[in-house]
């Protein structure tokens, strides 16, 4: 299985049983509206999606997805408490500069707040630092440090204590080992290799 | 998500065509239309143009309306030695984005209007005279409205979409609040629910510009002549605000005129100059010297050559007037009633009608709960960017119709 379809599903099916039929879903770092045009097809959600760029908004606009071009704090900004059923942040947590506030807008503006993303501390990328003594380098972690842009990855210890510190409540939470497919039940910021949460406040 | 790296756009596009050889009509509306300010007059007629076919079902049609200066003809040309075409022919056609293959496309000139539309410059019935100021004030929802008529007339049912820039996005988002259910979609760009004190001060300084010109008489001047300097000068500003300082230096820059034709300076500054309305003192030192003078002087010449300085006045009033906000308590409010699915586009350097404004659209279509997109398109080309031959564009233009 390649890369890109994991990144697909591995997200969807677990995000889609957790969304509610016909409910307003607002996907923070939408791309191409993958997720959200499953979601549609599955649960007959309101779909809005918000991304930076410009040809991702396109992809949108011809899925019949509702898209918005632009900043997604400030998007969120314009919008009243509880204005959506559920935000969703897949695989965006790592590209934010200052994730914390965006996930406080995020529970402001949302009922529910799902997050998933890859477990940095799996163990195949500690073996990489401490064995090799190298960034990374795997099918998740594809570039080299030279042609990487910053990114702020984090683990399961670094989100679950972000909960913890903020008083967030973490309602449903699915850790599934390397292969992003089978659940992992024991040690999960050592044996998952990605997260998914559904938080509120 | 992201997947970037996925989805790749299948190209299925056929070889896009011409619409080729189009000609006007007109829509002539017998009975009295009042406008919103309450004056009425007794008929008036529309100069529109058509491409492609109503289907059976009289659900394919798709209405574009224009901007300030433009018009009716906005695809093909209208004899085989026409070189200019109509202004959206990039994307008006067989196969192009707005595909004429498969809907029905209109556009008219609006009411108010110079060019076959009734208008300031027409003849008002009960006296034999033009209008002039006696015209009644126009309004965007004027335009709308009698355009409602007249597709009516046609027999179109429903529109497909209705697609406009500047002015004519204001027009769009009016047709979606005017008649809800007859708007399936509205696509709107480098517009505005109103105008900022920055668009309508240029606008003003072009008002004025034609009024303090001895030769607009209070509107009252025959066809040939009138505020020809003025209106000229109205034209040349208002140019530049549809540019940016990017495009205006990488086009003009700072190069001389006269330095490429010192051997016949004459022929080639009688050429660009406004023929006997030039606007600058016609002192030697202060004729053309950059290209970017011959090139608005050149501007301001075709414009009063095409356009009415009375309409100028009253559309550009209509223009300063629209405020969907002030109009229904708020933004949100005015959209309250929209069905239509919407797509909204920005444009990075359009400082005239920018893209908080266009953002702000799409903002309060969805708090109202409605269906809409918003996109950005990265351009440096300014508030006319919504004519730009962009592949990009076209794209999303036709995604977001099929």
């Amino acid at each position: 299985m390649s890369v890109p379809t994991i990144k697909r599903t591995v997200d969807m099916q677990i995000i889609a049983e957790w969304v509610a039929p016909r409910s307003r879903v607002l996907d923070l770092g939408c791309g191409r509206g993958v997720l959200l045009d499953y979601l549609k097809q599955t649960k007959d959600v309101f779909p809005v999606g918000v991304d930076l760029d410009f040809d991702k908004i396109s992809a949108c606009v011809r899925r019949g997805l509702i898209a918005y071009q632009g900043d997604m704090t400030a998007f969120m900004q314009a919008f009243p408490a509880a204005h959506f059923d559920r935000v969703i942040f897949s695989r965006t947590l790592e590209e934010l500069s200052a994730p914390g506030a965006v996930i406080a807008e995020a529970l402001r503006v949302g009922k529910a707040v799902t997050v998933g993303f890859v477990n940095h501390a799996y163990w195949k990328n500690r073996a990489d630092i401490f064995l090799r003594g190298r960034k990374p380098l795997n099918p998740v972690y594809t570039t080299e440090w030279f042609e990487s842009r910053p990114t702020n990855p984090v683990s399961i210890a670094d989100f679950e204590h972000f909960c913890a510190s903020q008083k967030i409540r973490i309602t449903r939470r699915a850790h599934l080992s390397g292969n992003w497919k089978t659940p992992c039940g024991f040690a999960p910021n050592l044996l998952a290799g990605y997260a998914l949460y559904d938080l509120t406040r | 998500m992201n997947d970037a790296d996925d989805d790749l756009l299948e190209n299925t596009r056929s070889e896009p065509g011409e619409v080729g050889l189009v000609e006007p009509r007109d829509f002539i509306a017998t009975g009295s239309f009042t406008f919103d300010n309450g004056q009425s007059i007794p008929g008036f007629t529309l100069r529109y143009e058509t491409y492609g076919h109503l289907n059976a079902a009289r659900d394919n049609a798709i209405l574009i309306c224009h901007a300030l200066s433009g018009d009716h003809h906005c695809a093909g040309i209208h004899s085989l030695g026409d070189k200019k075409t109509g202004w959206w022919n990039n994307l008006i056609g067989p196969g192009k984005a707005v595909d004429t293959n498969q809907f029905f496309v209109l556009c008219a000139n609006v009411i108010g209007g110079c060019q076959g539309s009734s208008g300031p410059s027409s003849a008002d019935p009960r006296t034999g005279q033009s209008y002039g100021i006696t015209f009644p004030a126009v309004t965007i929802r004027d335009m709308v409205r009698t355009q409602k008529l007249w597709l009516d007339s046609l027999g179109v049912k429903s529109l497909y979409a209705v697609i406009g820039g500047s002015m004519g996005g204001m027009q769009v988002l009016q047709w979606g609040i005017e008649y809800p259910s007859f708007v399936k979609r509205m696509l709107a760009m480098a517009t505005t629910a109103r105008e900022g004190a920055q668009a309508i001060a240029f606008n003003e300084v072009g008002r004025q510009a034609i009024i303090q010109d001895p030769e607009w008489n209070n509107g009252h001047y025959p066809k040939s002549g009138g505020p020809r300097v003025g209106l000229a000068i109205a034209r040349m500003m208002a140019h530049i605000t549809y540019l940016s300082d990017t495009s205006m230096d990488r086009k003009f820059g700072r190069k001389a005129v006269a330095a490429h034709h010192k051997p016949a300076p004459a022929t080639d500054v009688s050429e660009l100059s406004m023929e006997g309305v030039d606007p600058v003192a016609p002192a030697t030192s202060f004729n053309v010297q950059f290209e970017v003078e011959s090139y608005l002087r050149y501007q301001g010449q075709s414009f009063i050559n095409r356009f009415d300085a009375n309409s100028y006045l009253y559309i550009t009033r209509a223009l300063d007037q629209f405020d969907l906000a002030s109009a229904h308590g708020s933004l949100e409010t005015a959209f309250a009633k929209v069905e239509a699915v919407t797509l909204v586009v920005g444009f990075t350097s359009d400082w005239l009608f920018p893209p908080e404004q266009n953002r702000a659209i799409a903002i309060s279509l969805l708090r109202a709960g409605k269906r809409v997109s918003y996109a950005e398109l990265s351009t440096d080309l300014g508030h006319d960017s919504f004519l730009l031959e962009s592949p990009q564009l076209y794209d999303l233009v036709r995604g977001f119709l099929n």
